[in-house]
């Protein structure tokens, strides 16, 4: 349960646009659907998470498991450390780290054509 | 057999472990299938022939075909290959083939189209020539810009970097003296069993990169050990997965098997180069390979794997189990691989010209110069481009005579103003062949000539280029 103004807090404390796409609020809490701009949406998501906010991001990347070979092209080419290996070298990526469509270099380095940008209409669900 | 060794020793370990399992899951281009379709009524000889629209060869007899994995699809390029059609075949999928033929008095049809699964092929056997490269090198790119190679997609200046093999898993590198791995060893292939029948082409034992020539019945394989592979801008291919025992016949063998990650140790390719002798820029082991980073020029690089290293495991995890169960017998060879064969490059007759050649000395100017200046020491050389440098002749920028032009017209007044800062390149070493290709692709004239400090060395243009053609 939060109740500060989260919203204005973050938008004040970070000086960055969040536009409110819907919202609903009632006895038992409320409920935010928000866009930020690409640039800013690992600083906001982080920022609302600290002050005792759920946040989902929808998914923006998207690995089929039985395509996927693990044999690790992506990972070097990922900016931001979203891609790793696991104790048996399997490959596993890591959703709420990747920036998606900004970024996609991983997608065409795929041999097993495995990965997918999915499309965005808005860049974060906040809860 | 690697802790085994190091904890009780060689005698110890080679009086308990009677075989070695090995894996490896990587691209292995040199692949393909041999089908035979049976015979049609009335009868074709095959001229021509397409599976998916892939090209498939025709170098036999009437319906023999071989399914080349690199070959890529007419209608889906890069996406689709020999390779995907050899898995789509493996995996149970029907698959259209389609022919023609000029005819013949025996074999007098012309035209032929039909669907087939592989239950309705006579033979269909992965007849692969070279696969399982004992060790290969660790990739990375010099250039400006992204390229895309076999060895994967490399960033700019040396932002990413990529190896092959399985390292310390290498069948050939855990009998590197191929006592046990010869002609009619039996092996994991492909999720069945097949056969060594030889040496691979460009075998180079001295120089411990040995390659195998295959052979396994495709009906017998998963698609989770051969994959069609679509790699983006260069073309495609096929993952095999390979497992050799190997018994261990002598201590000498046991030591062999010990061989650990950080023994093997690879170069570090600048592919940027597009040569043969492409610049070495260290030595890198497998052990830091598999880490996920090195360093090159005192700086961390990030590294990819392109072999599957979880899926080579994985393979000499079932063949050991195999063995163990029964259900896989070991092969003595009846001939060892060659342990002598050397490696030669492409006989050559025709010669090619690098940009060294045809460089001469490029018109500059420094950027606090007038535009009039520049325009004035285009008319005075009668050249379309003036090179921009700073005081040690480093490469600044470029003006040609559209930008003095285009500056008239819009009164522009500062050099800055219109300089070309984004300028493409060439070394001295390029062929003329990519030079020329380079000023097609971005739709210019002339490209700088710089060393790897940037120091402008000279021009050359398009007009030198149609020159040395026209002569």
């Amino acid at each position: 349960m939060v109740e500060q103004p989260v919203t204005a807090q973050v938008i004040l404390e970070h000086g960055v646009p969040v536009s409110i796409v819907a919202a609903h609020v009632d006895s038992q809490g409320g409920e935010i659907l928000a866009e930020v701009p690409s640039t800013h949406v690992e600083k906001v998501i982080d920022a609302f998470r600290k002050k005792g906010v759920t946040v989902t991001v929808p998914k923006l990347i998207e690995v089929d498991s039985e395509r996927c070979i693990d044999c690790g092209a992506c990972f070097s080419l990922c900016p931001v450390s979203a891609v790793a290996f696991r104790e048996d070298f399997s490959v596993v990526f890591d959703e709420q780290k990747c920036i998606g469509s900004p970024c996609g270099l991983c997608v065409d380095a795929c041999p097993a054509r495995a990965i997918r940008l999915v499309e965005q209409h808005s860049s974060g669900l906040i809860k | 057999m690697k802790k085994l060794v190091e904890s009780s020793g060689v005698e110890v370990a080679y009086k308990e472990v009677d075989v070695v399992t090995t894996g490896t899951f990587g691209a292995m281009c040199s692949s393909g299938a041999i089908i035979n379709l049976g015979h049609a009524d009335p009868p074709i000889k095959i001229q021509r022939a397409w599976i998916n629209d892939v090209e498939v060869c025709h170098p036999g007899a009437a319906v023999d075909l071989y399914i080349g994995a690199t070959i890529m699809s007419e209608t889906r390029p890069f996406e689709y290959g020999g390779g995907h059609v050899i898995e789509d075949l493996i995996s149970g999928k029907e698959v259209e083939v389609r022919a023609t033929a000029s005819g013949t008095d025996c074999y007098p049809r012309t035209k032929l189209r039909t669907t087939i699964t592989k239950d309705d092929l006579n033979q269909f056997y992965l007849l692969n020539f070279r696969n399982c490269y004992q060790r290969y090198v660790c990739a990375t790119n010099s250039r400006d810009e992204i390229i895309y190679t076999y060895m994967g997609k490399l960033l700019p200046r040396f932002r990413n970097a990529s190896f092959s093999g399985s390292g310390a898993l290498n069948p050939l590198m855990n009998d590197p003296d191929y006592e046990t791995i010869g002609i009619g060893a039996r092996i994991f292939l492909g999720g069945g069993q097949g056969y060594v029948i030889g040496e691979g082409t460009q075998h180079d034992p001295g120089n411990r990169f040995g390659t195998l020539m295959v052979r396994g019945d495709c009906k017998k394989m998963s698609s989770e050990f051969i994959r069609g592979a679509a790699f983006t801008k260069y073309g495609t291919s096929i993952y095999i997965g390979i497992g050799i025992p190997i018994p261990i016949l002598n201590e000498g063998l046991a030591k062999k098997t010990a061989i650990l990650d950080e023994e093997i140790v690879t170069d570090i390719v600048d592919y940027g180069i597009p040569r043969r002798g492409r610049p070495k820029l260290g030595k890198v082991s497998y052990k830091e390979l598999k880490s996920g980073a090195i360093t090159i020029n005192d700086k961390t690089v990030r590294v990819s794997p392109l072999s599957s290293l979880k899926t080579a495991k994985r393979i000499a995890e079932i063949l050991k189990s195999w063995i163990e169960n029964s259900s896989f017998y070991l092969s003595a060879p009846a001939e060892s691989l060659p342990t002598d064969t050397i490696c030669k490059p492409m006989k050559q007759t025709e010669e090619i010209a690098f940009v060294n050649s045809v460089t001469h000395a490029a018109v500059t100017c420094t950027e606090d110069e007038e535009i009039k200046a520049v325009a004035e020491r285009i008319i005075n050389h009668s050249v379309n481009h003036v090179v921009v440098t700073d005081e040690q002749g480093k490469l600044r920028g470029i003006v040609t005579s559209w930008d003095i032009t285009k500056a008239v017209a819009k009164g522009k007044r500062r050099l800055a103003d219109i300089i070309i800062r984004k300028v493409v390149t060439t070394k001295p070493d390029e062929s003329l062949e990519a030079a020329s290709r380079k000023m097609a692709q971005h739709q210019i004239s002339a490209l700088p000539v710089i060393d790897q400090a940037r120091k402008v060395l000279g021009i050359v243009t398009s007009e030198d280029i149609a020159k040395l053609l026209g002569r």
